[in-house]
C-alpha cells in the first residue's frame, strides 16, 4: 500500500504537475527546519531546501514508489547538500554571520513579542520576563545543538525536531539501527549537560 | 546495573522501548541511585524542551521562487528533449526511405502471393464461395475416386451408356472432377 507521498509521486510521474507542487507544500516546512537546525543558518536553509526540491524534481522520473520512502529520500539529499555547504564554508574559512536559526526564531520571537507588547494592556497574563526566559532558552538550545558534533547533531535533529522513526533515520544516514539509537542517546546526554544551567 | 549502564538506557526508557529484564534492572538502579535520578530528570527535561522548539515558518517568497525555478528547469528539460527529438528525427530520416521501399516490396510480394493462392483455390474456394480448407474438401482431395467411378465417368463427368472403360483421366481432369463432387455435396447440404 502506497502512502500519500508515493501516490503523489506516481501521479506526478504520470504527468500531473500539480502533484509535485503538493509534495513541496507538504514538506517545505519540515525540510527548512531540518536544514536550518543542522547548518544553523536560516537564510541558507531556504536556498538549500529549494536546491533539494529541484534535485528531487530532476530525479523524479527515477523514483520508484514503494521501494524507497519519499521522506527519507528528501532528507538524504538535504543531508548531503548540508554537508557540502558546511565543508565549503569551512574551506573558504568564511566568517559565519550569526544569522543563525535563532535569528529566524528571533524574528518570529520578536514579532511575537511586539504583538504581545502591543496587546499588553488587553492581555493581563502577559509577563515580559517569562517571554525573555523562553527566548533565552531557545537560543541556548539552538546553540547547544549547533555545538554538537555532526555525527550526533544529525540524528538528534531528525529524531527530536523532525520526528522521524529510528528506522527512517537509519535509512537517511545509512547507519545500523543500533548505531542510530546509540548516537541519539549520546547526543541527548551531551545536550543535557550543555543545558544544565537553563533547566 | 551501574550508573554508566543506566545512562545508556535513558533514551530507551524515555521512549518506553526497554525489554522487561532491562527495564527491571534500570528501575532497580534508579530507585537506589540518587545521582542517576537527578540526571535522568534533567535528561527528560532537556529532551522535552528540544522537542518543543518552535517550527520555523518558510518565508512568503519560498514557494513562488521555487515554483519559478521548477518552471525554468522544466523549460530546460523540454529544450534538451526537443533537441534530442530533433536529432532522432534527423536520424530517422536517413532510414525513412529504405523503410518505405522495403514496405512497398513486402506489400507487393504479399499481393502476388495472395493472388496466386486465390487463383489456385488454396485459400478461397471460388465455386462455393467459402474457405477452401475444410475437412470435407480436404478429404475429397486426398482420397482417390473409386475404381468404379473412374471407369464410368468420362472427361466431362458424364456416365457412358455402355458402362465400358473410358479414356484414362488426366491429373488436371481428375482434379476438376473431384471439385465437381465437392460442389455437388455442398449444394446438397445447402438444401437442394
Amino acid at each position: 500500500m502506497l502512502d500519500l507521498d508515493d501516490e503523489l509521486m506516481q501521479r506526478y510521474q504520470k504527468g500531473d504537475e500539480g502533484a509535485f507542487t503538493l509534495l513541496v507544500r507538504r514538506h517545505q516546512q519540515p525540510l527548512i527546519n531540518f536544514i536550518a537546525r543542522f547548518i544553523n543558518d536560516r537564510d541558507n536553509a531556504e536556498d538549500l531546501a529549494q536546491e533539494t526540491f529541484i534535485r528531487m524534481f530532476k530525479a523524479a522520473h527515477r523514483y520508484e514508489p514503494g521501494r524507497a520512502h519519499f521522506k527519507t529520500w528528501m532528507y538524504h539529499i538535504a543531508k548531503n547538500l548540508c554537508k557540502n555547504e558546511i565543508r565549503n564554508r569551512e574551506r573558504r574559512d568564511k566568517y559565519r554571520v550569526d544569522n543563525v536559526v535563532n535569528s529566524g526564531s528571533d524574528n518570529n520571537g520578536d514579532t511575537e513579542e511586539i504583538d504581545l507588547i502591543a496587546n499588553a494592556p488587553a492581555n493581563p497574563t502577559f509577563q515580559p520576563e517569562v517571554e525573555l526566559e523562553r527566548k533565552e532558552l531557545r537560543n541556548a538550545i539552538q546553540k547547544a545543538i549547533a555545538e554538537l558534533p555532526e555525527q550526533y547533531r544529525l540524528p538528534l535533529v531528525l529524531r527530536d525536531l523532525q520526528g522521524l522513526s529510528y528506522d527512517e533515520i537509519s535509512e537517511v544516514l545509512e547507519l545500523r539501527s543500533g548505531t542510530t539509537k546509540s548516537r541519539i542517546n549520546r547526543a541527548r546526554l551531551m545536550l543535557k549537560d550543555k543545558l544544565k544551567p537553563f533547566i | 546495573m551501574n550508573c554508566l549502564q543506566a545512562e545508556e538506557h535513558f533514551s530507551a526508557h524515555f521512549e518506553d522501548t526497554l525489554d522487561y529484564q532491562t527495564l527491571h534492572g534500570f528501575e532497580v538502579h534508579l530507585a537506589a541511585c540518587e545521582a542517576c535520578q537527578q540526571e535522568y530528570a534533567k535528561f527528560q527535561e532537556s529532551v522535552k524542551v528540544v522537542q518543543q522548539l518552535p517550527q520555523i515558518e518558510p518565508s512568503p517568497y519560498f514557494m513562488p521562487t521555487l515554483l519559478q525555478r521548477i518552471a525554468e528547469e522544466q523549460r530546460e528539460i523540454g529544450g534538451v528533449k526537443g533537441i534530442a527529438t530533433a536529432g532522432w528525427q534527423r536520424l530517422l530520416d536517413v532510414f525513412r526511405r529504405p523503410v518505405w521501399a522495403f514496405s512497398g516490396v513486402l506489400a507487393l510480394i504479399l499481393a502476388v502471393t495472395g493472388t496466386y493462392l486465390y487463383q489456385d483455390g488454396f485459400l478461397f474456394d471460388r465455386d462455393t464461395g467459402s474457405a477452401a480448407i475444410t475437412s470435407e474438401s480436404q478429404e475429397v482431395r486426398v482420397v482417390a475416386p473409386p475404381v468404379r467411378a473412374r471407369r464410368v465417368l468420362g472427361n466431362n463427368g458424364q456416365r457412358l451408356p455402355d458402362g465400358g472403360t473410358s479414356t484414362p483421366v488426366q491429373p488436371m481432369q481428375q482434379h476438376y472432377v473431384l471439385k465437381q463432387v465437392s460442389y455437388t455435396n455442398a449444394s446438397t447440404r445447402g438444401g437442394l
